[in-house]
Parts: C-alpha cells; structure tokens; sequence
C-alpha cells in the first residue's frame, strides 16, 4: 500500500496533476507519524501509512490553495465530503488517495495496558485480530477492542466512499458498531441535574487551549465567537462555565459537519471526553432529520436545506 | 430545588419582527392578561438567532428562553423560519442531553394576528419554567452554601 502511495503521489506530482500533496512521514518520536505536506517529488519516498496516522488530515484543505493530493483514511474522507458540501473545497481541486483503514492504534491505551512509556517499547505491530507489543524482548497480545482507538472502534466507514485513486482493498465496517456509544447511554440514565454536575466536573479541567477546534476540519470560521470582543459572548479565561459554552456552541455550530471522526477527544490535552459530545450530535442530527454527515457529496449542508414537516413536537 | 417565596422567573423571549412581535403587540392592545415575567428582544427573523444567544441568556440567569417566528410557511423571508427550526431543534435536544431541563428553552409559532395564543404561550412558558425553578445551572456554589451569581 505504501508503495503504491508513492508511486502514485509521484505521479501525481511529475504530471502537474496537484501542486501539493498532503500526506504522513514518520514522526521524531516513536510510534508517531507527522503531517507531511509537500509539492517536491523526492519527497514522496517519505510518505508512510501504518497503525499510527491519527490526524484527520482534511483540516490542511482549508488552509492550501491549488489543488491538492490529500492521502485519506475513511474518516477522512467524509470531513473532505463534508468540505465538498460546503463549498469549502472544489471537488476537482482534490485528488483523495483512499486508504482502507482497519483502525488506528491508540498509543495513550498501550501504555496504560503495558504500563510503560512508549520510549520503552520495542515494537507494536499488528498480526490479524491481535495486536503485539513488545518489551524487553517479550511479545504481549492484545485484542482490537483493548488498542484500538475508541472511534475505530465504532467506524461506519472504513474505507473512503468518495476517492480518485484506491490504494486497498475495501475493508469492511467495524464489527463493534453496535456498542459504540455505552457511555452516552450511561450518561442518559442519569438525572439532568446529575448531568449537569458531570460536564461541570470535565470542563473544569479544561485549559481553553482551543485544540480540540484547531484540529477538527469541520471548525473553519475565519473568526471565532469566543474571540469576538463587541459583545464578548464568553471569558477568555478558563472558567467552567465560559468552557462549557465554548464547547456546546461549538458543537452546536458544526452540526451536520461533524462526521464524530474522534479528533478533538484525541488531541485533549487534558481528555475532556468530547466524543460523547460530538457522538451524540451525529446520532441526534440523524434522528431528527436523517442527516448523515459526510455520506453525500450531491447533498445540501444540513442548515442549508429543510423540509416541509419536521420537529413540528418541539414548537408550540 | 429550594425555592424562595418571593422568586419571580424571568424570562427573555426573541420575537421575530414580523410575526411574533406584531402578536405580542396585539396581545397588549387587545388586552390580553398575560404574566409580566418575559423581557422581549426584536429580531428580524427567527432565523436569526444563534443558539449562542440562547444559552448566553441561560448564562446571564434568565430562567428560560422562548424563540417565536412565523408559522411554518409564512415567513417573510420565505425559509427563515425552517433553518430556525433545524437549529433550535438541536439545540433544545442537545441542552437536554447535556443536563438543562427542557423547559428552559421553549419555541413557538405566532403570527401577527394570534395576541391570544402569544399571551397563552407566555403563561404556559412561565408556568413551565415556575414548576423547575431558578436557574442555577452557571452558578458557583460556594464552601459555606451560599451561591454567587456569576453572570458577567
């Protein structure tokens, strides 16, 4: 797969096919792989795809202009589909180089399993159904449920619906699609008040570092409201309750954009879990109104469009 | 929830220029008893307004919030009110997932010629909001019991 990248991404390149591509090479540290955006086709040889390219790389689209080879996970894909939707992005500037995913490893879950830091690990590969981790010269099994990313586990789509060129075989969904979500529904069983208190309790800890909005494709307001100062709608000091307000707007905001492709929970710094945010707006976006982000590329944003009848239980 | 006996909800309702807020007028020309609780904003369509309003409101200390446009199809703007719509529903269905009682949030339909239903629907509104209390949803509790409001 990863040669078939590079020959292609080359290609690209050599026939003025794009003026960049946007892509992986390894990271400085281990186990980590770093965006990789280039238009220098000696550079193509860097570009890697294994278990460990986490970024949505969509969120680059918005920033390049030209056209552009973008390498694409199925998550990935959607949030370009939903770029497309918006006309954020022209679809013929885009060549998406599909990679069919079968799911990121999760190296906080690693380490916390192994009990190591992950300078202290040899190896982590993948073999099937198993991932094997290695320390001291010891192999350690662990099932995809235990390494895995949680939105992996829970992937709808693991292999891009809109693309140019396949580097893969289709993998199918993920098997654990059924219990995705046991947190919210945990969460539900609650008391509002309870609720409340439980949010409250997250987004204390939250230091307002605007990573979760920095990494998600979908957030690309020129101008964010929180820093608008006339009227200043929240406190630019990190405050629960201006916190709060930060994220439910901002998760208000990308409704119907949002395709729950799990990177603001990954880049929390302080693992606020925001899926169970954004998890629960796509569900709700797709009950209400049978929306699916990130699916349709013909289809109208989802504030863009309504219909005759619907919600009518929630007016007077 | 502890109330005290002299709480008095108070309510911010955004009325769309065309409808809701010729109704709301009407309703007091026809004088139409209805309780004085709701401070109003004017807006020129219901579609204008962002759910950053609403829960802005919520976090100044309002006890509810009621949105009210054109009936469906009426709009001045032909659409306006079926984006509202859209937006209000997530909002309303993800303030009630995150915790805050539904109540809180109310919207309605109102045109220019119903002062009846504007005056039914700000009593119905308060009387929802009476029944879950003040809100104290931004509040700080602090050590010794007592709350400091810390709406900005």
């Amino acid at each position: 797969m990863e040669q078939k990248l590079r020959q292609e991404a080359k290609t690209l390149l050599e026939q003025n096919k794009v003026d960049r591509i946007i892509g992986f090479e390894p990271g400085s540290l281990k186990f980590t792989a770093t965006p990789l955006i280039t238009g220098d086709k000696n550079d193509t040889e860097r570009l890697i795809i294994n278990p460990f390219i986490v970024n949505n790389l969509a969120d680059f689209l918005t920033g390049i202009e030209g056209r552009v080879g973008i390498v694409a996970k199925g998550c990935d894909s959607r949030s370009i589909v939903s770029l497309i939707q918006d006309n954020k992005v022209a679809r013929e500037n885009v060549v998406i180089l599909a990679v069919p995913c079968p799911g990121l490893i999760d190296l906080a879950k690693i380490e916390r399993l192994v009990g190591k830091n992950r300078d202290e690990l040899d190896d982590i590969t993948r073999d099937g159904d198993k991932i094997i981790v290695t320390v001291d010269g010891k192999k350690k099994e662990f099932s995809l449920s235990q390494a895995l990313f949680d939105h992996c586990l829970a992937c709808e789509l693991p292999t891009p619906q809109e693309y140019d060129i396949l580097l893969g075989e289709p993998r199918p969904p993920a098997p654990e699609l059924q219990t995705s979500g046991q947190n919210i529904t945990k969460l539900k069983e609650t008391l509002p008040t309870e609720r409340w208190e439980f949010w409250k309790n997250e987004f204390s800890r939250c230091i307002r570092c605007y990573a979760c909005r920095n990494a998600c494709p979908a957030c690309f307001c020129q101008r964010c409201f929180v820093e608008e100062t006339e009227p200043q709608w929240v406190m630019p000091v990190p405050r629960w309750q201006d916190n709060l307000i930060f994220q439910i707007v901002r998760n208000i905001h990308v409704a119907g954009r949002c395709t729950d492709c799990g990177e603001c929970e990954r880049v929390c710094p302080v693992n606020i879990p925001l899926r169970s945010l954004t998890r629960e707006m796509y569900n709700m976006v797709d009950e209400l109104f049978s929306f699916k982000s990130g699916m349709d590329k013909e289809a109208l944003p989802l504030m863009a469009h309504y219909e005759q009848e619907e919600a009518e239980d929630l007016f007077r | 929830m502890t109330q005290q006996s002299d709480w008095k909800p108070k309510l911010l309702g955004f009325l769309c220029r065309w409808c809701s807020y010729a109704g709301a007028d009407l309703a007091g020309t026809s004088r139409k008893k209805y309780p004085a609780n709701i401070r109003v904003i004017k807006v020129p369509c219901s579609g204008r307004v962002d759910s950053l309003f609403i829960i802005k409101a919520l976090r100044l200390g309002f006890d509810g919030v009621l949105v009210s446009g054109c009936h469906p199809g009426d709009c001045h703007y032909l659409t306006g009110n079926y984006r509202a719509r859209r937006r209000i529903a997530i909002t309303k269905k993800f303030l009630e997932y995150l915790g805050v009682e539904p109540e809180r949030l109310q919207a309605s339909w109102v045109s220019a010629s119903e002062g009846g239903k504007f005056a039914e629907v700000v009593t119905e509104v308060t009387e929802g909001v009476k029944e879950v209390g003040p809100n104290r949803l931004f509040s700080e509790r602090k050590s010794n019991g007592t709350e400091a409001k810390t709406g900005s």
